[in-house]
């Protein structure tokens, strides 16, 4: 455990020390880069509290994916089913005129749904005609993007919009906020300790995670893989989906283009360097969501564009994941020099 | 008839960079090695290919800025993957997504636009007219007037149909998928084999850029590849191997391609850019619709 | 005179802590054919790959024709003159024999194009010279086991190889077809080439080898002369203490039909029949078991008792219970099974030993289910694996550890643990004392006559003539896909089952 943190924490330092290479080199001072970077995001309250909003979505994608890879399926469709969760919270919001307390649920439900749907489609394929699902998830992504973009460019279009989008929903349909603290984020927490409890207290949990390591010994075991195998794609989808639903809420209040930005391709991202382990999975969201809501601030500031942040999640990502090979292949190349020492002394 | 001649016309140009990157993808997949890393280096190429034709004035230079480009993608796989033994998944992923950023922040930083980048400075790639084939009916409009990099690609299918099935390197390239331990014990270094086939596919893939973004059309936009190494990963996995079925498939998507455009005279838009997906998922499901239930052993 | 080969205080560590090579000295002489034995994880493999190249000691020195070598790796050693043919055939399946025979030192015109005429010549020559009775264009995934280890030795020979290594050659052949390897190691030798050959069958080393090394957990025990020792010597070597050779068990009563297959026949998705109406029957307090060599249709029986895939046809009832069709989670409540791939089938090697033990009875015994079912009861999980720890004397540190921290013969003990502990009528044994040393053997075979005893019936496959004859009552021989003998184990030889598992019809004893 110790040694996964000091493995992720080098990670991210040489990473960020490769940043300031590339920032000193360009003309950019990368110590006031980096402390506005983390001013902008942790600085006060109301950085904090965007920066905790902003999360959401990361985590949430995040936890599709971390789940998914560890129960075996391939699930890499977490784009499509967010956008298709915001598409059917966006239209669940923008027809139906309830109270907040009636709205806000079947809103959720509505994006729950949506990305169900999307992930149940892949799931169905390979269960039917044994199509991967690691492909059918890819295509199933561009898919949905076109899907929505029509969508909000004509049924469900704000007419006289000069892009793409929906109508704002229903005042009630929006997640409440207190001061700048945005309700969203009390659903995460309620849905990282659902997720974190059914992985690894229930039977459930373990017989995905033993599938996830080897199916064959699982499936001999008694263990039903395929009927795990829809269920997990099915949450998973839901998970994604979700988050979509919750950008819509949470941010714009509507349907724009490319509201799914890449949270979702992070969350896999996130998911990977988090070897699919919960609870980093949520620490790595949080400390993404840091750089991506510092971002803003950092080019504002220092001038620094803000990419350059896409670029360091990528290198931290590459880093800690060779990193994580490299610590094991040392401690053993040490364990074996010791035994040697003690045989030939 | 114009319609038809349109139409295959448009196929083979939306055919050819997924051919190219399919076939740097078949040379991995050989290899042994699970590569999904087609989209960034695709993408990578694209962009050198435009840094290099506008700062030097001639397409030659973006071609080969372009591999550069694409190769130094491919060696950052082979640094994480074959030396440092990392998950291929992984690695591909993270590569596919730093290629996005990298050239979407290079792009600002060096030509200072947002979103796409195009001008009259940047050379693209010229077409070809043959002399005496132009003159024949229907075919001459098709065999005639291509882009070089076309022709390029013609000849590199038969090339890479002989290097895989006919020399010292294909018969390695082969064996290091089948069973690299024997290759190993054989006293051939599977992990060299598997840096070449990666440098090899960095090539293509580099090329397969330079046709997107001097070819195809003259400029650089954001994401350029948009989705087209994933296809051509798709075709890598449908045909399992055999560059020539991989020239047919590419064709078939393609043409769906082809066809989107066409049918966007019906249909909106966005349905009809959904359609190489459609395609795609449906290749698939005849794919695995005939490949029965492989039992658990042998 | 000087030896061919030396090999100096090779020490040899595989992290973390297993001491495979403990300050070893051995020589070789040219045109002989050494043996090397000793138990499973004596290190008799390591020996060998470092020599070979593919792995480096941690100290120690070679000597080859009187100069220090330090092979980096099997090419060099190759290049050299030294070559191993390993345990599993290492050859590409897709490829054909001559393919095979010249991956790595093909002859390529100026454009690295492979002559194909010139290299099947070659080859053709090859096989000529050495009477190895190969076709060069044959696609090795679909010669029989015995000519794939020729291919192996062809390819060595190719190279100009004059050291032979061979990892337990007679390991994947019949008794019928090891004769055949002798005279051809044989006819090498007397060609002037040297053979090293590792074996821990001991009959088979005293047939073939002038010299024979013993070598016991990682140190050399002693080297010597053929004519000047015996199969007794040898194994007290080997183990350190007498080994007992013949049957250990008991009487035992036989009840009722418990395992009943019949008319069991399996096709696969090509059309071929691997299986062709089996019929098995195993009472309870009976062991029986199967023998045949490799891919005769082990697989598919196994598989499709276990319900990984369903048969075309056939029947099968576990007492008295309809199984043909049923889940796997519904079998297992009257079947357990061991199989013979530790690794993918018997365990999850990254998960911990706890839940490594704790699968199939997560479901099958509801103690291990809190708040109606969903919660998993991690407090008597631990319980299981201490009983299983204690029970069946598995070492480990914490139930935490990873499963693959264990040793081979701690892996397979906690296995059968999990599996015993299911307490079923019947249990399928695949290969179970394979790739364990004498100890952990003669434990599993305490073990499985206990259960006899105990009434359960169990159905045993196993590629080891001798542990057959040791323990089972009864023999079936499978030969492509059928059952072709039903033998009585004390009214049975070594020699009939063998021949039986090779030709699959009537035998006829020798009688001079």
């Amino acid at each position: 455990m110790k040694q996964r943190l000091i493995n992720g924490l080098a990670g991210i330092i040489v990473a960020m020390l490769l940043g300031a290479v590339v920032m000193f080199v360009q003309g950019y001072n990368p110590i006031e880069t980096y402390y506005a970077l983390f001013e902008y995001s942790l600085g006060d309250w109301y950085s904090f509290s965007t920066m905790l909003r902003n999360s959401v979505p990361l985590v949430l994608t995040g936890l599709s994916a971390s789940v998914a890879f560890a129960s075996g399926p391939v699930n890499l469709g977490q784009p499509g089913q967010l956008l298709m969760g915001a598409l059917f919270a966006t239209v669940t919001g923008l027809y139906l005129d309830l109270p907040a307390f009636l709205l806000l649920p079947l809103m959720i439900f509505a994006a729950l749904i949506g990305g169900m749907l999307w992930s149940g489609i892949a799931a169905l394929l390979k269960r039917w005609f044994n199509m991967d699902e690691f492909i059918t998830t890819l295509m199933l992504n561009m898919i949905a993007d076109y899907f929505t973009y029509w969508a909000i460019s004509y049924p469900f279009a704000e007419p006289g919009a000069y892009s793409p989008m929906t109508p704002q929903i229903n005042r009630s349909g929006w997640m409440p906020e207190y001061g700048h603290f945005n309700s969203n984020v009390i659903m995460m927490l309620f849905v990282i300790i659902i997720v974190w409890f059914l992985f690894t207290k229930t039977i459930a949990g373990y017989e995905w995670r033993i599938s996830g390591k080897n199916s064959l010994f699982a499936r001999l075991g008694g263990v039903q893989t395929k009927k795990n195998y829809m269920i997990v794609m099915l949450l998973t989808g839901a998970l994604a989906g979700l988050a979509g639903g919750l950008v819509v809420m949470s941010g714009p209040h509507r349907f724009i283009k490319d509201i799914g930005a890449n949270y979702a391709w992070d969350g896999v991202m996130i998911a990977m360097v988090a070897n699919n382990g919960i609870i980093a999975t949520v620490l790595y969201g949080l400390f993404f969501s840091t750089l991506q809501s510092g971002a803003l601030g950092m080019e504002l500031i220092t001038a620094v564009p803000s990419e350059l942040i896409m670029v360091l999640q990528a290198v931290i990502v590459l880093l800690v994941v060779a990193g994580r090979g490299y610590i094991d292949i040392l401690l053993r190349k040490q364990a074996e020099r010791r035994k040697v020492r003690e045989r030939t002394t | 008839m114009k319609i038809f001649i349109g139409l295959i016309n448009g196929m083979i140009a939306a055919a050819t960079p997924i051919l190219l990157a399919a076939l740097g993808g078949t040379i991995t997949y050989y290899a042994g090695i699970f590569n999904i890393a087609m989209e960034g280096m695709m993408l990578g190429g694209a962009f050198f290919a435009v840094l290099g034709s506008y700062y030097s004035g001639s397409w030659v230079i973006g071609i080969i800025s372009a591999i550069f480009g694409a190769i130094l993608l491919a060696l950052i796989f082979i640094l994480f993957s074959v030396v440092l033994k990392m998950d291929e998944f992984i690695t591909g992923i993270g590569l596919n997504l730093f290629a996005l950023g990298a050239t979407t922040y290079m792009l600002r930083q060096i030509f200072s636009v947002k979103g796409a980048f195009a001008g009259p400075g940047i050379i693209p790639v010229p077409y070809l007219d043959i002399p005496l084939i132009k003159e024949i009916p229907v075919l001459g409009e098709i065999l005639s007037g291509q882009n070089l990099i076309i022709y390029l690609t013609v000849i590199i299918t038969i090339y890479i149909h002989y290097l895989v099935f006919s020399t010292r390197f294909g018969l390695r390239l082969r064996a290091a998928g089948y069973n690299p331990t024997c290759l190993n014990t054989s006293g051939v270094s599977t992990a060299r084999v598997r840096v070449w086939s990666l440098i090899i596919c960095g090539v293509l893939c580099g090329l397969a850029g330079a046709y997107l973004s001097l070819g195809y059309v003259t400029l650089f936009s954001e994401n350029m590849s948009a989705g087209r190494g994933w296809i051509s990963l798709a075709a890598v996995i449908l045909v399992n191997g055999n560059p020539l079925g991989i020239a047919l498939i590419s064709l078939v998507f393609g043409f769906s391609d082809g066809l989107g455009l066409y049918l966007q005279q019906v249909l909106p838009s966005q349905f009809t850019s959904m359609v190489p997906y459609i395609a795609t998922l449906i290749a698939l499901f005849i794919y695995s619709t005939r490949r029965k239930e492989r039992e658990l052993y042998e | 005179m000087r030896s061919l080969i030396g090999m100096l205080k090779i020490i040899k560590v595989f992290p973390p802590n297993v001491v495979a090579l403990d300050d070893v000295s051995v020589k070789f002489e040219e045109g002989e054919i050494h043996a090397i034995v000793g138990e499973n994880g004596a290190g008799k493999s390591t020996l060998m790959k470092v020599l070979f190249g593919m792995l480096a000691p941690n100290s120690g020195e070679i000597y080859y024709h009187g100069n220090q070598v330090n092979f980096q790796n099997p090419g060099q050693a190759i290049a050299n003159g030294i070559g191993m043919v390993h345990q599993e055939i290492l050859l590409v399946s897709e490829y054909t024999v001559w393919q095979n025979v010249i991956l790595g030192v093909e002859t390529i015109n100026k454009f690295g194009q492979i002559d194909e005429k010139e290299a099947i010549e070659q080859v053709r020559q090859q096989i000529d010279e050495y009477h190895f009775n190969l076709d060069p264009q044959a696609l090795v995934g679909e010669i029989s086991v015995a000519a794939r280890q020729k291919v192996e030795i062809l390819k060595l020979l190719y190279r100009n190889v004059s050291v032979l290594i061979l990892d337990e050659p007679t390991s994947v052949l019949t008794p019928q077809e090891i004769p055949q390897l002798f005279e051809e190691l044989r006819r090498l030798r007397d060609n002037g080439h040297t053979i090293l050959f590792i074996s821990h069958h001991l009959d088979e080393v005293l047939s073939l080898s002038d010299r024979i090394t013993v070598l016991r957990r990682g140190k050399k025990v002693g080297t010597v002369q053929e004519g000047e020792t015996s199969k007794s010597e040898l194994a007290k070597m080997m183990v350190g203490r007498n080994v007992v050779f013949s049957s250990i068990k008991s009487e035992s009563h036989k009840g009722r039909k418990i395992f009943e297959l019949k008319d069991w026949t399996s096709i696969d998705t090509d059309g071929r029949t691997r299986l062709n109406s089996v019929d098995i029957n195993v009472r309870s307090g009976e062991i029986v078991g199967i023998a045949g060599v490799e891919g005769n249709g082990q697989h598919e029986l196994v598989n499709s008792i276990m319900g990984l895939y369903s048969p075309s046809e056939g029947s099968l009832k576990v007492e008295g219970m309809e199984l043909t069709n049923a889940p796997i989670l519904e079998r297992r409540k009257k079947i357990s099974f061991v199989s013979q791939d530790r690794g993918n089938m018997g365990s999850c090697l990254d998960a911990p030993i706890r839940e490594n033990v704790l699968m199939t009875h997560h479901r099958l015994n509801k103690r291990f289910a809190k708040f109606g079912g969903w919660v998993l009861n991690y407090n008597e999980a631990e319980l299981l694996t201490k009983e299983v720890q204690e029970q069946f004397t598995v070492h480990m540190d914490t139930s935490d550890a990873e499963f693959q921290s264990l040793s081979g013969g701690n892996q397979q003990k906690a296995i059968l643990g999990r599996e015993l502990l299911l307490n079923t009528p019947f249990i399928l044994l695949d290969q179970p004392t394979r790739g364990l040393d004498v100890g952990s053997i003669e434990y599993m075979h305490r073990q499985i006559l206990a259960m006899r005893k105990q009434g359960r019936a169990i159905l045993m496959l196993s590629a080891d003539l001798e542990e057959l004859f040791r323990i089972t009552d009864r023999i079936l021989v499978l030969n492509r896909g059928e059952i072709v003998a039903n033998l009585q184990t004390e009214e049975t030889s070594i020699d009939e089952v063998g021949f039986l598992m090779l030709e699959g019809k009537h035998y006829e004893a020798k009688t001079d």
